[in-house]
């Protein structure tokens, strides 16, 4: 039991150390004049061998805690298996942006799918506004010389908040924009993740751009049972996830972002550049998959998962074999 | 450093999440004493409903919060968002040790004690109340306290139904990578699992008759 609370109390505490030693590391080796000095080099085989316990020469993909992460680290992991002759180990569903965050900034993990929008906001803190290009390219940059971290192609969607109600509402008001919502907001209950409410990218600039006011403050709660209160009929608003199968499932409606808050999300594998140098095959593997997932064919994997609970190996092979032979 | 910075520029809330949380905490555990110290007192009256009994509060302690919640929130009554799902879920998760050690504590009076109580005519209730309770006080207690010290700490998945409490900083922390948020609810949390536990030590070595 309270395994999501649990988590994300015990991880900062158990990454301190191993932030202590790869610091203290560092200091050690002033000389390291780039990634060929032989510091770096020692640096970075003492930090595998306290990070993974003397690992031998495999890739760890990660996935944060919710259905889509874990399904595009499965593609990603089956594919570098048909691909490679390397090991593939899987930590599917670890706490979230912030676990995943640190796990592979401390080589616990090598490779797992982020989104930009996420990383532009949350993990680099930077106010939401300029557009999709320039989004990615920022991030790229960013996380290239701050953690050495490397973004390839994007898969092609993007999994933006989806601000949603029930399809008898946006009937009966005639609701098809966030802008319709802000009418019939002053009678209606929201209930948000905690995700959405303290993001920079969240309820906070949507509320003001759209002069959002509801009949009391939102509701704070876990992401996944909010589509449970808002088919129950417990709040009337949530914000989902304009990729998830849960929306068509429970006859949910998405209203459009017309005035274009929300920046792009668009998911990529992001990779510590060190495994990709070593094995430069794991890139040319994941090449393959760029641009080959759309929105739609997104959340119809979500759903197979989700509202049909096939397996998730399944889905990902099928899906595979199918864009990719 | 950063931590008390942030105390200090949000001590009204901090302090309204940590009376939720005491509260979640006080009225979780008084329902959870009040189901199961007697059935507890009835599962050592009745020694065939023990295995089923303690068997479902076994189950009852290994089902993950949220599916818990997930199950809550479509039932009238107990269910829906905010603060009483989540004591629902409390008081599940509480039930096992109060029950577990009140039948414990009871079984283990010494049968040649009650022997002597029935000797000097005591009715079933006079036993109960006069004999098998106050020996048992300390296992009863000292299962209370387990309860309540699990109870701190689970009581901060409360906030992922909005019930707030201390688990609220917890879960935006999560959220937002942000180490302070996580340990300005986690801390406070973890002071007040061990202040708890103190607490009932106290009162389980003052009030109890051995």
């Amino acid at each position: 039991m309270a395994v999501e609370a649990e988590v994300g109390a015990l991880v900062p505490w158990a990454e301190a150390p191993a932030r202590r030693v790869s610091r203290a590391l560092k200091g050690a080796f002033p000389g390291r004049a780039g990634p060929s000095g032989h510091g770096k080099r020692i640096v970075a085989s003492a930090l595998i061998f306290l990070g993974a316990c003397s690992r031998a020469d495999k890739v760890v993909v990660g996935a944060k805690n919710f259905t889509e992460s874990d399904l595009l680290a499965e593609i990603i992991a089956q594919q570098i298996e048909r691909r490679t002759a390397l090991p593939v180990e899987r930590k599917l569903h670890l706490g979230g942006t912030f676990v995943c965050h640190e796990a592979i900034k401390a080589g616990q993990i090598d490779v797992y799918a982020e989104y930009t929008g996420t990383a532009y906001t949350a993990v680099l803190k930077h106010q939401p506004g300029p557009g999709a290009d320039s989004v990615r390219r920022l991030v790229e940059n960013e996380y290239a010389s701050q953690w050495r971290l490397a973004w390839l192609e994007p898969f092609g969607f993007n999994n933006t908040f989806a601000i949603t109600v029930r399809q008898a509402d946006a009937e009966r008001y005639g609701l098809k924009t966030v802008s319709d919502l802000a009418a019939v907001a002053p009678r209606w209950k929201a209930g948000f993740g905690y995700e959405f409410l303290e993001r920079a990218d969240g309820f906070a600039g949507l509320s003001r751009v759209y002069g959002l006011r509801f009949s009391a403050p939102p509701l704070a709660m876990d992401l996944g049972l909010t589509y449970r209160a808002l088919a129950d009929g417990k709040v009337d608003v949530i914000a989902g996830n304009s990729t998830d199968g849960q929306i068509e499932a429970l006859h949910l409606v998405v209203l459009a972002d017309d005035r274009h808050y929300f920046p792009p999300y668009e998911a990529a594998p992001v990779v510590r550049a060190e495994v990709l140098e070593r094995h430069p095959e794991v890139r040319r593997a994941l090449a393959e998959l760029a641009g080959k997932l759309d929105d739609a064919e997104m959340r119809r994997l979500n759903a197979r998962a989700d509202v049909q609970h096939e397996d998730i190996r399944a889905i990902a092979r099928d899906w595979l074999t199918r864009v990719a032979p | 450093m950063e931590l008390l910075r942030f105390y200090s520029a949000n001590s009204r809330e901090a302090l309204g999440l940590l009376t939720q949380h005491l509260w979640l905490v006080l009225l979780s555990t008084v329902v959870a004493v009040a189901i199961g110290v007697p059935l507890g007192i009835l599962l050592a009256r009745r020694p065939r409903w023990r295995r089923p009994v303690l068997g479902f509060a076994n189950v009852c302690q290994t089902i993950p919060s949220l599916a818990l919640f997930g199950f809550l929130i479509p039932l009238p009554f107990i269910g829906g968002v905010g603060a009483r799902t989540a004591i629902v879920a409390l008081v599940v998760y509480a039930l096992l040790p109060i029950i577990r050690n009140t039948y414990a504590g009871i079984a283990g009076v010494d049968p040649a004690v009650r022997e002597a109580g029935r000797g000097m005519g005591m009715t079933d209730r006079e036993l109960l109340t006069m004999v098998e309770l106050p020996l048992a006080a300390g296992v009863i207690l000292s299962g209370i306290r387990v309860a309540t010290v699990i109870g701190v700490g689970v009581a901060t998945i409360a906030a992922a139904v909005g019930a707030g409490g201390l688990g609220v900083y917890i879960f935006r922390g999560v959220a937002v990578v942000n180490d302070t948020l996580i340990l300005a609810g986690a801390l406070p949390a973890a002071v007040l699992a061990l202040a708890a536990d103190g607490l009932l030590g106290l009162v389980e070595r003052r009030f109890v008759w051995r």
